[in-house]
């Protein structure tokens, strides 16, 4: 069930885009000469009003757009329905007597372009119709005899009441550029056969509808290794992400906890020896436990020393001289959820000894006093509150954990190598999370098309988490139990 | 007479609580689970006095202690280019730290303290945009890149840090959030513009946040480890930075070279690190307590 929040603000957003579309239909319809002539001349409003730095600006802005749009936009837009027909080939001009490349069609450059186009015509469409709503609102203060702001008024308008113009222009920018194209240009990869048999500029690629989606989930050609690689590689992550979370989340807070303890002589100390480990950053720290496990390494020779290696061979454990700690599957999936536990708690017990300090003490005392035991109180005041307190970001480190690329790609990339064919043909392994196959894919195989496509699955599963956990913190709130 | 009781009980179990014994196994419990847990660091700082040159694998402690690693991680060769790739590194993170501490406080103080049409939307986008986690735009982000012959270059990587770093607002929003209003009101009442409360009055009272957003950027670049391989993946030594290079001395063909200098560069890049992140968790703690006193 939707929230009631969410449903109202989706109807916030209908109304207002119905309002926008209202003004701009009053603008036309009560607009005298002026404002109407800006449907076609965009300053012609402002020129009007004497205006005439702003009439400038949005004349300017429109033969920009008109250039961009013949001179660039429309060469690739066009050709967006086909990603391009033309493949590269040495052609002989018979005016310079050599073979020459034709103008052939890059199939990227002409998705990237299009999207790029469609991105710029929809700001200028907003500009447009804004526009048409300002030269209307210009007109209305002149009939009113109402003063019109100044140039140098607006200008002193963008250190003021449109402060927030300023501000969030250049960040907002940037969002567009480099968060949401690159997003929606994967989407439209995910439905393209963009991979290394169609790499532009050598070779086109084209539209293929659900395909790659359809071998996700084991159908067609690609349907016998993928799918079977989707699941098992999809299973894990699960699994990963479910394990990763509690264990790192209860064991902080038991570490903390434990530290927090009367009975901790020199807490401070103790703590700042656990917090080093998080602060060594985790290219180092797991690179370095990933030789410490590695098959020849340190912790297989103490093994074998003390004979522990040759006590599991004899249980039927092993099959090698060495104790695969990080290149056999089972054992590599404990120990990285092991390292994990490494890795992870002392962050966690840091986060929950700042939520300890403010555990409401009086219901602590109380409850000794009626005799509570240890278990109970912890049972019934601490962990109720913590849970309130850190719940949702249990959701959200959830989440975190399915996209944990550095754990598994630093203590597995080079060390562990599948025997499962089926696997090896889609290019996963047993310890993948969904993130470092399609890492792999794009970055060693270049198939660009199931990576897209697995991307937009992690998405889609990060999404739900997510709605889950924002369900739960409005709900949290409103309930206020500890305010 | 039953609360007395009860209370008797409670001095009991609070002097068993405090017996020496319990005490003495309690800090044991604490000291074997620390030195489980310093075990990889004190073989990462061990090894890197190793004398020789690839990883140990017969004991624990190297059999020769020495510093030739640091001093060789100072005479780079053509793997590793240690003071080059800080160097690399020092860069991107000052250019990164700057842009995004600039887009993170502009869009926090813009969305905390004005009131917009654009505002709810503008925030809800951006809800929906940290969804994605950033690994699958990077990979979008990579093929643009690519197509501009961008990868490979540190203006490509400055960009991908910090290009959509306004999405991380929130943190700087919430201490925004506390700063009185009053003080704002007063402020206009006296005919200062909103740039004027922003640089005069806001930014005086944001320190703790303010650090804890140019440590925090600052540092992102030093931590990174998966954009960094993904951008620089030509092999271009001389453009790594120290993530990737130290991630590439542990090569197959290299690691017996290059182990133990892997550890003295760990090392070495740990320190800074550490402290800078040890003075970003005192802000951060400052940051989101500090507002609400002062309030």
């Amino acid at each position: 069930m939707p929230d009631k929040t969410e449903r109202t603000s989706a109807v916030e957003v209908f109304k207002a885009i119905g309002r926008f579309f209202g003004d701009f239909g009053e603008a036309v319809a009560h607009g005298d000469l002026w404002t109407r002539l800006s449907l076609i001349w965009m300053g012609a409003g402002y020129a009007r009003r004497k205006k005439y730095f702003r009439a400038v600006v949005m004349t300017l802005f429109e033969i920009f757009i008109i250039w961009f749009t013949i001179a660039f936009g429309i060469r690739y837009v066009s050709k967006f329905g086909t990603l391009g027909t033309v493949k590269p080939e040495k052609v002989f001009n018979m005016q310079t007597m050599k073979n020459e490349w034709n103008d052939y069609d890059n199939s990227f450059q002409i998705l990237l372009f299009s999207l790029f186009t469609l991105v710029v015509w929809l700001a200028a469409a907003v500009i447009w119709f804004t526009n048409v709503k300002k030269a209307y609102a210009l007109q209305k203060l002149a009939e009113e005899g109402k003063h019109i702001s100044t140039f140098r008024e607006d200008v002193r308008d963008y250190i003021g009441k449109k402060f927030h113009v300023t501000l969030l222009t250049l960040p907002v920018l940037g969002v567009v550029i480099f968060t949401a194209i690159p997003i929606l240009l994967l989407i439209l990869v995910a439905f393209t056969n963009y991979d290394q048999n169609h790499m532009p500029p050598t070779n086109l690629f084209s539209w293929v509808g659900l395909q790659n989606f359809i071998s996700l989930f084991g159908g067609g050609s690609l349907g016998a290794s993928f799918g079977y690689a989707f699941v098992r590689v999809l299973g894990w992550t699960l699994i990963w992400a479910f394990f990763a979370t509690f264990t790192n989340y209860f064991g902080g807070i038991l570490l903390a906890l434990y530290l927090n303890s009367k009975k901790t002589r020199l807490p401070k100390l103790w703590r700042t020896l656990f917090v080093v480990t998080i602060a060594v950053p985790q290219f180092v720290s797991l690179l370095l436990v990933r030789n410490f496990f590695s098959n020849g390494g340190i912790v297989n020779t103490i093994c074998a020393r003390i004979g522990l290696t040759g006590l599991l061979r004899s249980a039927g454990l092993i099959s090698t001289s060495y104790i695969p700690f990080l290149s056999a599957p089972g054992w590599a999936h404990v120990m990285i959820i092991l390292i994990n536990i490494w890795i992870g708690v002392p962050y966690q017990m840091l986060i929950s000894t700042g939520v300890l300090m403010n555990l409401p003490a009086d219901q602590l005392e109380s409850a000794r006093m009626d005799g509570a035991s240890r278990f109970q109180v912890f049972r019934h005041i601490t962990m109720p509150y913590l849970l309130f307190v850190t719940g949702p970001a249990l959701v959200t480190d959830f989440v975190r954990n399915i996209n944990n690329f550095n754990v598994i790609y630093l203590l597995t990339e080079g060390a562990y190598t599948t025997t499962n064919q089926v696997l090896a043909n889609a290019q996963a392994k047993e310890v993948d999370l969904l993130v470092t196959w399609l890492f792999r894919l794009t970055q060693d195989y270049y198939n660009y098309k199931m990576a897209s496509a697995i991307g937009i699955i992690v998405f889609l599963i990060c999404a739900a988490f997510t709605l889950i956990a924002f369900n739960r913190m409005i709900r949290g709130d409103r309930e206020g139990t500890y305010q | 007479m039953k609360e007395k009781e009860a209370r008797e009980i409670h001095k009991v179990k609070k002097l068993k609580e405090n017996r020496t014994s319990t005490i003495a196994v309690h800090n044991i419990v604490i000291a074997v689970l620390a030195v489980i847990w310093l075990i990889p660091i004190i073989w990462l700082v061990c090894t890197s006095f190793s004398s020789y040159p690839g990883m140990n694998t017969s004991t624990f402690f190297p059999a020769e202690w020495s510093t030739a690693n640091y001093a060789k991680l100072f005479h780079p060769d053509t793997v590793a280019q240690f003071p080059q790739w800080f160097k690399n590194t020092f860069i991107i993170a000052c250019f990164t730290c700057v842009i995004s501490t600039l887009f993170v406080l502009m869009v926090a103080y813009a969305t905390s303290m004005m009131r917009f049409p654009m505002r709810k939307p503008l925030m809800n986008m951006a809800v929906i945009l940290n969804l994605f986690p950033g690994m699958l735009s990077m990979i979008a982000i990579y093929f643009t890149l690519k197509f501009f012959n961008l990868t490979n270059s540190h203006i490509g990587l400055i960009l991908v840090y910090s290009a959509s770093s306004g999405l991380g607002y929130l943190i700087a929003k919430g201490f925004f959030d506390t700063v009185p209003r009053a003080l704002c009101e007063a402020a206009k009442l006296d005919g200062c513009s909103e740039a004027g409360i922003f640089f005069r009055i806001i930014l005086p009272v944001s320190k703790p946040i303010i650090v804890y957003t140019v440590i925090s950027s600052f540092l992102g670049p030093w931590m990174d480890f998966v954009f960094a391989k993904m951008i620089l993946n030509a092999g271009i030594s001389e453009k790594y930075t120290v993530a990737v290079g130290l991630y590439k001395m542990l090569d197959r063909s290299l690691i017996n070279n290059y182990f133990t200098q892997f550890c003295a560069g760990g090392v070495l890049v740990s320190i800074p690190i550490s402290i800078l992140f040890v003075i970003m968790q005192k802000f951060y703690v400052e940051g989101m307590t500090g507002g609400a006193v002062k309030g």
